[in-house]
């Protein structure tokens, strides 16, 4: 008895720290923004323009394919089974509000949280956290701060990507293969969205971009000294991000809609 | 200049780490590290540099209580350090330039700059010239070592830390680091060399310490 009760103790002091950890990497991130010195931003100009090309620009040969056939199957599934009048409700309902930012939001976990939480974790192994520190640079702003600002900004625009290919992308592929009647699907869209469902999406990119930054730099900058460490920290930061976003998610469906 | 008192770090890997250290280090010495324990050369050499927290003690740099709860207060001490020991690195998604540049980069704010003809001259007799392009991974471990002392002299340091620079800028290569050593304005510099090299620090070394399981005994 006593073990378990070790054991569940343990877990939810640990789990406490984390979360704690995560929240204050957060707090150290925001004052970054307001500490501004003029130095190094041509140096972290050009990380974050490397950061928005590997996290969004790499993936949109990924991301297109990806709405093109959410986007069709999507039209053909709800055009047989709600009847085309509900189709564009149905579609910003699920692409914009829903869809587009948690899919953007997967496929930045798959591909560049993995890919920070391992060079960061790498660079904290081979001591090259310390030589940016010898240099007088504080790593928070070289490191933390492009890659938040990259992958913020590239969740940005790889949701509205795939918002816009999946809609009209998708429409087109359904009108060009099929004889589905969809009467006049994009006016209906255009009917349909408001100013609150964009707002919304965006408010989630942005939410998505600070969850995963903050969750995959917390596990590349936690303590380690051995090179095997490095495994054991990506799918923790993978569930980790993945879980928080969904959370995310939901809390500003909530806040929003109900 | 640097002041340890009752300094105590843990060992790390290896080593007995340090126990109750005094040092002191003024501006014009050049003090040299004789130990049977080369892991607490490095030790004592990676507190010199504030890049181990101690257990216990303290650290004055010209008179200034160092403050090791906050990593940002050390970041304008770190960079008047030159440290050239085994665990210094470079960045390894950058190129060994683009390493070089990184400090200039930042501090002059722009991206242009380039190599200016000191740090050239160290490349080239380092043999470094035809690599600066390479990133760290596809460097041997002695050019790579090369190219951090490159980068570390090229700082214009004011305190400077040297682990076994035999075994680390290599016995090809020592001559020509220790010209440099030799034109760098080491009086006014506080300078520790760990090495076994008996030449070496016979030409720099104007006073020594022993290093002993964990204890500092100065001679």
């Amino acid at each position: 008895m006593n073990y378990i009760a070790g054991s569940i103790g343990r877990w939810a002091i640990g789990s406490l720290t984390h979360i704690i950890d995560i929240l204050a990497f957060n707090y150290r991130m925001s004052m970054l923004f307001f500490h501004r010195p003029l130095e190094g931003r041509a140096v972290i100009r050009k990380v974050i323009v490397e950061q928005v090309y590997f996290t969004a620009v790499q993936a949109f040969g990924l991301i297109i394919p990806i709405a093109l056939i959410m986007g069709s199957t999507l039209i053909v599934g709800f055009a047989r089974l709600s009847g085309q009048y509900d189709l564009g409700k149905v579609m910003v309902l699920l692409v914009v509000r829903e869809l587009g930012p948690l899919i953007t939001a997967i496929l930045v976990i798959l591909r560049s949280a993995t890919a920070v939480t391992t060079e960061v974790s790498y660079m904290v192994v081979l001591k090259e956290i310390d030589a940016i520190e010898m240099a007088g640079i504080d790593p928070m702003r070289m490191i933390t701060l492009p890659r938040f600002i990259g992958i913020t900004t590239a969740i940005l625009c790889m949701f509205i990507v795939f918002d816009l290919v999946a809609i009209i992308g998708g429409y087109a592929i359904v009108w060009v293969v099929t004889y589905i009647k969809m009467g006049d699907f994009l006016g209906q869209i255009g009917k349909a969205i408001t100013g609150a469902d964009i707002a919304v999406s965006v408010i989630k990119a942005l939410c998505f971009g600070v969850t995963i930054t903050v969750t995959s730099l917390t596990h590349g900058f936690s303590p380690k000294k051995l090179m095997t460490e490095i495994p054991e920290k990506n799918p923790k930061a993978f569930i980790e991000c993945f879980f928080y976003c969904l959370v995310v998610n939901v809390i500003i469906s909530i806040l929003f809609y109900l | 200049m640097i002041e340890l008192i009752d300094y105590t770090i843990a060992p790390e890997r290896a080593g007995k780490g340090l126990r109750d250290v005094d040092f002191s280090l003024s501006k014009g010495d050049v003090c040299a590290i004789r130990t049977d324990s080369p892991a607490d050369a490095g030790t004592l050499l990676k507190a010199l540099a504030t890049l181990i927290h101690p257990e216990r003690g303290s650290y004055r740099l010209e008179g200034n209580l160092l403050d090791f709860t906050d990593y940002r207060s050390l970041l304008p001490i770190k960079k008047r350090i030159g440290y050239i020991a085994s665990d210094a690195a470079m960045i390894s998604n950058r190129s060994i330039r683009d390493n070089l540049l990184l400090m200039r980069q930042y501090y002059e704010n722009s991206l242009d700059v380039t190599l200016d003809k000191a740090s050239e001259d160290l490349c080239r007799n380092f043999e470094l010239d035809h690599l600066l392009d390479l990133r760290p991974g596809e460097l041997t471990l002695s050019a790579l070592r090369r190219a951090i002392a490159t980068r570390e002299l090229a700082k214009s340091p004011t305190m400077l830390f040297i682990e076994y620079p035999e075994d680390y800028i290599g016995l090809a290569h020592l001559d020509y680091f220790s010209k440099t050593l030799e034109a760098l304005p080491l009086s006014e510099m506080a300078v520790a060399v760990s090495s076994d090299d008996k030449h070496f620090l016979d030409r720099f070394a104007n006073r020594q310490v022993t290093l002993s399981a964990g204890t500092l005994k100065c001679e």
